[in-house]
């Protein structure tokens, strides 16, 4: 099950608080009634838009008859309202399940058929049910339409006027309470369902997702939608005109939902808003408002396929990028002294291959008898979570320990080449060599452990030995990933972009131990972190050579050795105890009684003194295996 | 019904079949090279009537119908040449082509018609026509124009075919069409042959519209009807070869002709459109197709 928090926790709540608080003070301050009947029609093709989105973004369908519904709508709205004298208010609630009926006419030739084909046979259906409007005149007004249909009204209020005020609330309201269930919709199990089927149709129906159930309720609840708008759209401008039916039309929802953004709801929303006020404000171009408008959805099909919502997530990538980096770059002048008190061992900054990184060196000295150690943090942390460490083993051992790119006070680094374990391990590599390090213990924390393994893995004879804390080592990518770690909400945390407030506060907490005067530095670097980092390490787990770590576990001869807390919130022990291990420390993974997802951390006299008695018997004899 | 009744539904059945197989013989090029469907089919058909008249008629240039003809052949197979690169070329290597190219094709026909609108303006022009006066045969009169249509259509049909069936331009096409990869690692120019094709597919559709245009008004939205008609045939027959389209227009032709004449005006597209879906549904590769894609 995947993970979404409530959306009352999520990033989108203030914009969405604030768009809809200023839509609704909007009548207040402009009481202009066009403005007023433009924001109207925006609202009536947000619904539109962002409804078709359901079928035609989530459940990717190409259903070309969204818009012939929509027409249908306003006629089931005219034949209801004024044939048959029903009352308004019902007539528009009437039309949502009328248009959905019709639409699920549409399901056996779209089950049957794929791509392209859909695209026909629903322009064909939307065909047909202009030629039926057409040659129904008797009922429908044939080629002329229907016109003076009934007008909304209360207790003889009539709606239209005070500048609209009540049309624009009645637009207000169908539109917010259409994108919020929408939103909703995409977001519950049928929602799953719809893009599972669009994403892998075969892998769904084997999952127990029912085909024509979920194409069925995709083609409903979209249609419903469009019925209403339909509906309220028919009461307002109070004509049902055939026109609707036409490419027109068809053009500028499709340009609505295209430059917002397929697949996003909220894109279409937006887009609505903008085209419809753009195309009215070149209105006196005549034929070149029609030219304008399609060169734009050429424009953006070619240079932003993922339309306005694209716009809007490169904004933000680009803004964390830089909230990061400037975060990163203050701290690296301003605390450098804080950061030497926590971990006792001076900082330098060296330049690799990605980036500048900053590193820790005690420094080669007489009395550093043992081999030197290096330390590899964890996702969203910073070197300074082995501050335990450095103090308990700096007398005897040369320590290293450096921030990854786009964690702590180092550089971030380029999304696609550094933000992977590969990169990770190169980095490793080239630090070991500038600052001649030979055979170093390395101890990697989580997706450190990764780094470690993935390291020694390369050349195990070149290292003294291997730790790895809070890491489920793994054969194939991503299923064990998923097998080897608790299925729990906050693994999800590990590889979201963007964290809320909140998802910071349960991130830090569950990655080390909860906000103490002590953890507070780590917790801060949760923020810092470049959310690329944490997106694209999960995305790229695929590319590491999983195997090649495996088979160093279970046959090589490097010492081994797997020290997680037995409390570990993120790890699924079962798993761990399972794996083949050869080569590894007492011959299976050793608990740290008490410890967390950072045992080191929150149990370091326990941890220290395990890993202290690694040490010794991996220096004393190589091959643990036989001596075990 | 009469004898005579009947054979003349039947005549205009079967020259309604002959434009029909040309505009869908136009856009099943298209589909089958570039797998693609272009919604500016009808938009090529007005615009090759406008340039035909441009240049034919006597109230514009006045050059008379085989300047007119040969004119809108090369300019229309230019212009295909063009929209292809513009609006089909940059999502060539795209997953999402199908999608993609509905809407630039869509927004390319919004941006023909109203070229058209700006240059011509929207009163309707008339193509004169090809032949005059008419031909009897047994009991029926068929206008001389009919014939001339017929014949034309054919001639260009034959050619196009045995272009692309005998000529080496032509074989590359087919092969680029059965199979992209395999024509690409045999050396051969696939965009240029895609450009060739769409280009033929443009020079196509505007021969359909100066025949056209000499039967029926021409206005900028005048593609709208000949696109769907071309739709529903290239569908209703399938593209597995350059032939099924020609025989699903026939049989295309006649049913509206029929239809027309027994249910009524306003019942023959619906009647149209019902039959294609049930064909798509039934067998969605058309009545005469199967499952390779060819030319």
């Amino acid at each position: 099950m995947r993970y979404d928090p409530p959306f009352h926790l999520t990033n989108g709540l203030i914009p969405t608080v604030v768009t809809v608080v200023l839509l609704a003070v909007f009548p207040f301050v402009f009481d202009a009634s066009y403005l007023r009947h433009l924001l109207i029609l925006a609202m009536v093709f947000a619904i539109v838009a962002a409804s078709w989105d359901l079928s035609f973004g989530y459940g990717g369908l190409l259903n070309f008859a969204h818009v012939a519904l929509f027409a249908v709508g306003i006629y089931a709205y005219g034949i209801l309202a004024k044939t048959y004298g029903v009352n308004p208010w019902l007539a528009i609630l009437l039309s949502g399940p009328i248009v959905a009926l019709v639409a699920s006419f549409m399901v056996l030739p779209v089950l049957r058929l794929d791509g392209m084909y859909v695209i026909l046979v629903t322009i064909a259906f939307s065909q047909i049910l202009y030629q039926i409007v057409i040659s129904q005149s008797q009922i429908t007004g044939g080629t002329s339409g229907m016109v003076t249909l009934p007008m909304l009204q209360i207790d003889g209020y009539r709606f239209v006027k005070d500048g609209k005020i009540g049309y624009y609330y009645t637009a207000f309201v169908l539109m917010v309470g259409s994108v919020g269930a929408l939103f909703l919709i995409t977001r519950s199990a049928l929602g799953r369902s719809i893009v599972a089927l669009r994403d892998n149709k075969y892998y769904a129906q084997a999952r127990g997702v029912s085909e024509w159930k979920t194409r069925l309720a995709t083609l409903a609840v979209s249609a419903f939608f469009v019925g209403i708008a339909g509906g309220f759209y028919g009461s307002y401008v109070r004509v049902a005109s055939p026109d609707i039916f036409g490419i027109g039309s068809l053009t500028l929802v499709l340009s609505i939902l295209l430059v917002g953004g397929l697949g996003t709801i909220w894109g279409p929303v937006i887009a609505a808003f903008i085209i419809i006020l753009l195309s009215e404000s070149m209105a006196s171009l005549g034929p070149w408002r029609d030219i304008l408008i399609a060169i734009l959805i050429v424009a953006v099909m070619i240079f932003y396929p993922g339309g306005l919502w694209g716009v809007v997530q490169e904004l933000r990538e680009l803004a964390q990028n830089m909230r990061s980096s400037m975060m990163a770059r203050y701290r690296r002048g301003a605390e450098r002294a804080v950061r030497q008190k926590i971990t006792g061992i001076p900082e330098q900054m060296i330049d690799t291959a990605h980036g500048r990184i900053a590193v820790v060196d005690i420094g080669p000295s007489a009395q550093h008898a043992g081999p030197p150690i290096l330390f590899l943090h964890g996702n969203s942390a910073c070197k300074e979570a082995f501050q335990n460490q450095f103090a308990h083993f700096r007398d005897r051992h040369r320590l290293i320990a450096f921030d990854l790119p786009g964690h702590g006070v180092s550089d971030n680094g380029s999304p696609e080449q550094t933000y992977n374990v590969i990169a990770y391990a190169d980095i490793a590599e080239e630090i070991l060599q500038k600052l001649g390090v030979e055979r170093p213990f390395v101890v990697g924390w989580s997706l450190g452990g990764y780094n470690a393994l993935e390291l020694t893995s390369r050349n195990p004879a070149a290292y003294s030995g291997v730790v790895t804390t809070g890491t489920s080592p793994l054969t194939v990518a991503p299923d064990d990933f998923a097998r080897g770690h608790n299925a729990k909400s906050h693994i999800i945390l590990a590889g979201k972009q963007y964290l809320t407030g909140r998802e910071t506060v349960t991130l830090a907490s569950h990655a080390t131990v909860p906000k103490s005067d002590k953890s507070a530095f780590l917790h801060r670097n949760v923020r810092r972190t470049d959310g690329r980092a944490r997106y694209y390490m999960i995305t790229k787990l695929t590319v590491v050579d999983w195997p090649r770590q495996m088979r160093m576990l279970r046959e090589g001869d490097i010492p081994v050795a797997i020290m997680n807390g037995d409390d570990d919130p993120f790890l699924n022990h079962r798993y761990i105890a399972d794996l083949p291990f050869g080569n590894v420390w007492k011959g299976h993974p050793t608990d740290i009684p008490g410890g967390r997802h950072a045992p080191f951390f929150n149990q370091p006299e326990v941890f220290n003194r395990e890993l202290e008695a690694f040490f010794e018997a991996a220096v004393k004899d190589r091959t643990l295996r036989r001596s075990a | 019904m009469s004898v005579e009744s009947f054979l003349f539904v039947l005549s205009g059945g079967i020259v309604l079949g002959a434009l029909y197989a040309l505009m869908a013989s136009g856009l099943a090029v298209v589909w089958s090279t570039l797998g693609i469907f272009n919604f500016s089919h009808g938009a090529f058909i007005a615009l090759g009537a406008y340039i035909g008249w441009q240049v034919s008629n006597a109230e514009a240039l006045g050059l008379g119908h085989v300047a007119g003809l040969s004119a809108t052949l090369v300019v229309m197979f230019a212009a295909g040449i063009l929209f292809q690169q513009i609006f089909i070329r940059p999502f060539e290597r795209k997953d999402n082509i199908i999608a993609a190219t509905v809407i630039t094709t869509l927004a390319g026909a919004t941006i023909l018609q109203n070229a058209m609108l700006l240059i011509w303006g929207p009163r309707a022009k008339q193509i004169v026509a090809i032949a005059e006066g008419t031909i009897s045969i047994g009991p029926v009169a068929f206008s001389g124009n009919d014939i001339a249509l017929i014949v034309m259509v054919a001639l260009i049909l034959g050619f196009a075919g045995w272009l692309l069936a005998r000529t080496r331009t032509g074989r590359s096409m087919r092969a680029v069409a059965q199979n992209r990869q395999a024509a690409e690692l045999m050396g051969l120019n696939v965009p240029l042959l895609y450009a060739l094709a769409f280009g033929l597919s443009a020079a196509m559709a505007g021969m359909a519209g100066y025949f056209v245009g000499s039967i029926r008004f021409i206005n900028p939205t005048f593609g709208a009807d000949p696109l769907m008609k071309a739709l529903i045939v290239v569908i209703f027959g399938g593209i597995a070869r350059f032939t099924s389209p020609i025989y699903a227009a026939l049989i295309v032709g006649l049913v509206e002709s029929f239809t027309i004449f027994y249910l009524g005006l306003y019942w023959a597209p619906a009647m149209l459109f019902a039959m294609m879906t049930v064909v798509l549904t039934i067998k969605p590769s058309g009545l005469f197709g199967h499952h390779q894609r060819t030319l």
